[in-house]
């Protein structure tokens, strides 16, 4: 193997002309819709929320877009509810994901490739399709209400537009990526460590919480950080499966933007989870980089 | 030596995988498939239902008629041509600017060239929809809103970080000795490129681009927020047909409709997402 590792780097093309910096040419469109599309609406919405006009029309700085939010109880509400809808999420993942990625890592087979490519299935169905085969199973009179009926047993209450309904979809929507990102940590558990930890009368829960965990749990990290910039802001699953009121921040920005066609308040409902999702995806953005950098 | 080969292997493999019966992975399985397949299986079986009333097991009556009812709907037609014009669209611009610039991140040395590749992560690293309510509330003041080019603009943001994070991955995998050797008998950086690099690297920028059709094309929340009331993709109507159709079959036609598309990338796509790769790529 050690051919295949090579010594230095050799540029394919002479060093003198790859510094030069014409490659910027080739990457100015995508990086300048970056800027344009990416960084710049973001400065622009923490600008327009904080330097507006105020009664006498004079620019200045202004908080009361925020003052407002707060102080409202619906919006609380509705802030309320994400935060309680991404917890949950990110506990049930994690106690779902954890023993399938345990599992997939130290077993080989036919079951575990099937057990694998079924935690990987919900990545190809979209969300839309996952929301109407939701209603379809769970919803009022739906699959499940048939087979209990069958066997002579009362509907379930269904969760169909009320928070759980959100929880329950997120969930199915964010198993796959979830599943991948520890699975790729376990993958650099050595197995001379757990034997070496059982070698010396070490249990299942003492090689999990001793030798694995310390091992995986930036991958843990990275995964609920993931989830959660996923489920902090998700429209469509909260928006079609999820209660009216309170509803998550997600179909409140929605609405506030397009129904009440308020886009400054909008914008601040955006500011506020920005704001409260900041440090997962700084956390986010550095694993990955360090990642790369390997 | 043949006595011992087998118990040298037998040693090898670590204690850990041998479980008699893998009651784990059974219960997995059954717990995942009931999960994941069922609710699937169901709204298969209402595209081919005709009559199904409530205490029901089975359907009453199996048939076609709500296939042609919804392939007859103008607004269907409408918007599956819409979907396929964008994804069209927003996955040719994003491989005429994306490709060349993976290259570049993958070949070329430039001021910046660190910075500006984990750029693309920060699309990512935001909430998505209050990055959208911040993109429409500039489109607001373009008068972006509803059109056509507006859905693009967002939907193409939304293809780069894989467009080029892949093909970057894929152009770094292509054997470098392989190049060298075809240029020292003689072939020119075309020629290279031609015959050494993109077959190599094909597979996974087709793999690529062929994600970021499907993705365009299941994209709902740019569309929803950007495109409304103009523009009516697919799963943008499929949101209508859910929240205000009394017929239930159109959802479910739809759906199995959607699904051979996604299931085409399911099939391509794995080699691209079946590695570590795709995790690491995520940060994990």
């Amino acid at each position: 193997m050690t051919d295949a590792a090579p010594a230095a780097p050799r540029p394919l093309i002479d060093s003198n002309d790859s510094r030069r910096p014409h490659g910027l040419l080739l990457v100015a469109i995508p990086v300048f819709l970056v800027a344009w599309l990416v960084i710049w609406p973001i400065i622009n919405a923490i600008g327009r929320t904080l330097w507006r006009p105020d009664a006498t029309g004079a620019l200045g700085f202004n908080l009361n877009s925020y003052v407002f939010f707060f102080s409202d109880q619906y919006s609380i509400n509705n802030l309320t509810i994400t935060l309680w809808t991404t917890l949950v999420c990110a506990i049930v993942l994690l106690a779902i994901c954890l023993p399938i990625s345990l599992y997939l890592r130290f077993s080989h087979g036919k079951l575990p490739a099937y057990v694998q490519a079924m935690a990987i299935f919900p990545m190809f169905v979209p969300s839309i399709i996952l929301a109407y085969a939701f209603i379809r199973v769970l919803g009022p009179n739906g699959m499940v209400d048939i087979l209990l009926n069958s066997v002579g047993l009362p509907k379930i209450r269904t969760p169909y537009l009320t928070p759980w309904g959100p929880v329950i979809g997120l969930v199915w929507d964010n198993i796959p990526l979830t599943v991948l990102i520890l699975l790729s940590g376990l993958g650099n558990v050595a197995n001379q460590a757990i034997e070496a930890a059982r070698d010396v009368g070490a249990n299942r829960f003492q090689v999990f919480w001793h030798i694995i965990l310390p091992r995986i749990s930036n991958s843990v990290l990275v995964a609920i950080s993931f989830a959660v910039l996923g489920i902090f802001s998700s429209f469509t699953l909260p928006y079609l499966l999820g209660p009216a009121s309170p509803e998550m921040m997600g179909p409140f920005m929605n609405r506030t933007f397009r129904e009440v066609n308020d886009p400054l308040n909008a914008i601040t409902q955006a500011v506020i989870t920005f704001c409260f999702c900041i440090a997962f995806g700084l956390f986010y953005v550095r694993s990955v980089a360090r990642n790369q950098g390997k | 030596m043949e006595r011992l080969a087998p118990t040298t292997i037998a040693t090898r493999r670590p204690p850990l995988v041998r479980i008699p019966t893998d009651w784990t992975g059974i219960v997995f399985a059954v717990l995942l498939s009931a999960a994941v397949i069922v609710p699937l299986l169901v709204v298969g079986v209402w595209a081919f239902t005709e009559v199904w009333r409530y205490p029901n097991v089975i359907p009453q009556q199996f048939g076609l008629r709500f296939w042609n009812q919804t392939l007859t709907r103008a607004d269907v037609w409408a918007a599956l041509t819409l979907s396929l014009q964008l994804s069209t669209v927003v996955t040719l611009l994003s491989a005429a600017i994306c490709l060349p610039a993976a290259y570049a991140f993958a070949r070329l040395s430039f001021p910046g060239r660190n910075v500006l590749f984990f750029s693309f992560l920060a699309g990512h690293a935001f909430p998505k929809f209050g990055l959208l309510i911040a993109i429409a509330a500039i489109f607001l003041q373009l008068n972006l809103i509803g059109t056509f080019w507006g859905v693009v603009l967002i939907q193409l943001v939304g293809t780069l970080l894989f467009m080029i994070w892949i093909p970057v991955a894929a152009f770094q995998s292509v054997d470098r000795r392989m190049e060298e050797a075809a240029r020292d008998v003689g072939a020119g950086p075309f020629r290279v490129f031609w015959s050494i690099t993109l077959p190599q690297a094909g597979p996974t920028i087709a793999a690529a681009v062929l994600l970021s059709f499907v993705g365009t094309f299941y994209e709902t929340e740019g569309a929803w927020l950007i495109g409304a009331p103009g523009i009516r993709t697919m799963p943008v109507l499929m949101i209508s047909f859910i929240n205000n159709q009394m017929v239930i079959q159109y959802g479910a036609v739809l759906s199995v409709m959607l699904w051979v598309p996604s299931f085409i990338a399911l099939m391509f796509a794995r080699r691209v997402i079946g590695g570590g790769a795709f995790a690491r790529g995520f940060g994990g």
